[in-house]
């Protein structure tokens, strides 16, 4: 939020180009860049959008659902199919060709329709098993083809959003959830299935994230494929420890966890991604300071606790001076 | 008076300034580099996940060595007095300048966590001191030493936070005064509040260059101003108060109609005033006051079921966007919709695609919850969560 039109700033530019800093040339663009400052309103209109999709398909999902009982099923499922097909028609229309790389959206409304189109193809889906049970008992193909149908479309129209979207149908149809705040308000992690699920999605996401890397197939898309599979594969390894506190095995969790964490490690150095090392050192922050409050409970039995403050002081200004060198060193690397 | 090195504020905002001019082609890469070797800048200022990373760490360690302190301190009662709180503020404080002076950290996390530290435990001194805990509270007190100790904080690091409750704490000391000592105060409160807040907003909007440094602090100080404006006539407050000060509820309120105008009205003045002026502020407090006065309404009168108004309103919204790109399908009166180039940190998070992850799909399709909803379409508030 800097004032980049002040009278300073070209004052600035001035006395930059009269000690010759800046060429004859690169003085005229940004003078002629200074005199028409543009207003942007493109947040502002994006952020509209999505609340105008927002609220209109969560208002249509509602009223719906209140009215049921007057408007018939079929007149609904023919509603959402009509929204559903005419937004997907309009996207195949205007959509440029398909690329490997990134492809541009043609304009800004593009990114929205195609959002409803998905939402209201999701709900038509969830519709049509729940009212007329098109899947019989077969939930797993219920879930399964919009999954199918999201990544499909995250690609074929190269749109983040959707490919999160599918991630995390992906998750459903494995029987979990994966979004943050899901993975924060109800998870349960005291079975073991739940956990190994979570293991086998996590490690599946970050071999997606690997694939779209080496195979070079929308290299864009692997920071949303890692995020979700670093966060599920560090928790599910944590939530494996500590499921196996009082067994021999919890070695072998906290040993994979460490592994997956150099591993990961190496890779945000070679993606310069400061946020990927965060979370490696976060994570194994809490893998190693669980490690150190089980031995100092173990030796000192009452008088741990001093110690344990003095070991988080300690270690948490150790890693003030990793982070501080990390950032030093990935700016160089 | 500003606890950073002057020359290398105003270079580091000529540098920001270059390197949007670089990113868009302006400037050569060799200019670049000549210009920022010139115009050096010395200070420590991480990228963003660092930042966050370092503020994190830095609370961790400020937590736990209070809570050593308090270990130590546990066999005498001196935990109970507020000077406790303020002894460790103090000491925090004495961290943050010496991070600041000796290893000149700039917004690199570490600051701004000490920083907070700091606030929050005077802070918290100054509520055991004045609240209710320690027999009798006075908030005016309170407030006004609030106010001025942020205001301090504010001009010494230039911080947004601090700026922040430098503002409110202005207005709760003002509020808490008028209404505690003016027998007729709690009647003329809102106009109180009403003028006080423009009179600063004024003072904020004022001439700005000469105190360029504090930029940012402006900034949150006009939208406080603004929101403080608004809630300062919002019905809903106003029959809150009256309701508070009858003790009984749905009081008739004196100038009723006055304040449902004020309350619809002020956000689209804003709005209209922010396109005329071409002030992103205004506009965008003014967008979601909008949201602020609808709620209201709808907390008065209900005209349509909830459905039947999202859907309109969602309808209603697409319409605005549809109209609005093709009104600016040429850039017009200085306007446009097309993407600012400079480098926003919401690009380098994918911050819409997480967003779009969590409003859209609920997990509600699941096979155990299948008898109440329909999966997919739910609109749950979508809200970034603390993990990234």
């Amino acid at each position: 939020m800097i004032n980049q039109t002040g009278p300073q700033v070209n004052e600035f530019y001035k006395t930059l180009h009269a000690e010759g800093l800046l060429s004859d040339e690169s003085f005229e663009k940004v003078s002629a860049e200074r005199e028409q400052p543009f207003f942007h309103v493109h947040w502002e209109l994006k952020t509209i959008l999505y609340l105008g999709v927002l609220l209109l398909t969560g208002g249509l999902g509602l009223l719906i659902y209140e009215n049921i009982d007057t408007i018939g099923h079929q007149f609904v499922l023919m509603l959402i199919a009509a929204i559903c097909i005419g937004c997907f028609v309009y996207c195949f229309r205007i959509k440029l060709p398909f690329s490997t790389e990134k492809v541009k959206s043609p304009n800004t409304a593009f990114d929205y329709v195609l959002l409803l189109a998905c939402t209201s193809f999701v709900i038509f889906i969830g519709y049509l098993q729940f009212e007329y049970r098109v899947f019989g008992l077969n939930y797993g193909l219920a879930t399964l083809i919009p999954m199918l149908v999201l990544f499909f479309v995250a690609y074929w129209f190269d749109h983040l959003g959707i490919l999160n979207m599918a991630i995390a149908n992906l998750a459903i149809w494995m029987g979990v959830s994966v979004t943050p705040k899901q993975l924060l308000l109800n998870s349960d992690f005291d079975s073991e299935t739940i956990i190994y699920t979570y293991l086998l999605l996590g490690v599946l996401l970050i071999a997606g994230a690997y694939a779209t890397q080496h195979f070079r197939f929308k290299k864009h898309f692997k920071f949303s494929y890692q995020h979700y599979g670093v966060h599920v594969t560090f928790i599910a390894l944590l939530a494996g420890y500590f499921h196996y506190y009082d067994f021999p095995l919890c070695a072998v969790w906290i040993l994979v966890l460490f592994g997956f964490a150099f591993l990961i490690y190496k890779d945000a150095f070679k993606d310069k991604s400061f946020y990927f090392l965060l979370l490696v050192i976060l994570y194994s922050y809490i893998a190693v300071s669980s490690l150190v409050v089980r031995a100092l409970m173990r030796v000192l039995e009452s008088g741990g606790i001093s110690l344990l403050l003095m070991y988080f002081i300690g270690s948490g200004i150790g890693l003030i001076f990793l982070l501080i060198y990390l950032n030093k060193k990935l700016k160089t690397a | 008076m500003i606890a950073y090195n002057q020359t290398w504020l105003a270079n580091l905002r000529l540098q920001e300034i270059l390197k949007n001019d670089l990113s868009k082609g302006r400037i050569s890469d060799a200019e670049f580099k000549a210009i920022t070797g010139k115009y050096m800048v010395g200070f420590f200022t991480p990228g963003v996940f660092a930042r966050i990373g370092l503020f994190i760490v830095t609370c961790i360690v400020v937590l736990f060595a209070g809570g050593l302190a308090a270990l130590m301190a546990s066999s005498s009662n001196v935990l109970v007095s507020p000077g406790f709180p303020v002894f460790l503020g103090l000491l925090s404080y004495a961290g943050l300048e010496l991070m600041v002076n000796i290893n000149k950290h700039y917004r690199s996390g570490v600051d701004d966590a000490l920083l907070f530290t700091t606030g929050s435990l005077f802070l918290a001194g100054l509520f055991m001191l004045f609240s209710t805990y320690n027999n009798g509270s006075n908030y005016a007190a309170l407030f006004g030493i609030a106010f001025i100790l942020s205001a301090v904080f504010t001009l010494r690091f230039a911080d947004m936070l601090t700026s922040a409750a430098c503002c409110v704490s202005f207005f709760a000391f003002v509020y808490f005064t008028w209404t505690g000592f003016l027998s007729f105060g709690m009647a003329t409160a809102p106009f109180a509040m009403m003028l006080v807040s423009a009179g600063v907003y004024w003072l904020v909007c004022a001439d700005r260059n000469k105190y360029i440094n504090y930029e940012n602090c402006f900034i949150v100080g006009q939208i406080v101003c603004l929101v403080t404006l608004y809630l300062a006539g919002n019905y809903y407050i106003i029959q809150s108060l009256s309701d508070d000060l009858h003790g009984q509820t749905n009081t008739a309120i004196p100038f009723g109609a006055f304040f449902w105008a004020w309350t619809i009205g002020i956000p689209f003045v804003y709005v209209a005033f922010g396109i005329k002026k071409k002030d992103a502020i205004l506009l965008r407090v003014g967008l979601l006051l909008i949201i602020a006065a609808a709620l209201t309404f709808r907390n008065y009168y209900h005209i349509l079921p909830l459905d039947i108004t999202l859907t309109i309103v969602g309808a209603i919204l697409l319409g605005v966007a549809y109209s609005m790109t093709r009104y600016l399908k040429t850039p017009k009166h200085g306007f446009t919709y097309a993407e600012p180039k400079e480098e926003n940190m919401m690009d380098n998070l994918k911050v819409e695609s997480l967003l779009v992850a969590e409003s859209f799909s609920t997990p509600a399709s699941a096979p155990t919850d299948s008898g109440s909803k329909f999966g997919g379409g739910d609109f749950g508030g979508g809200g970034s969560s603390d993990s990234f």
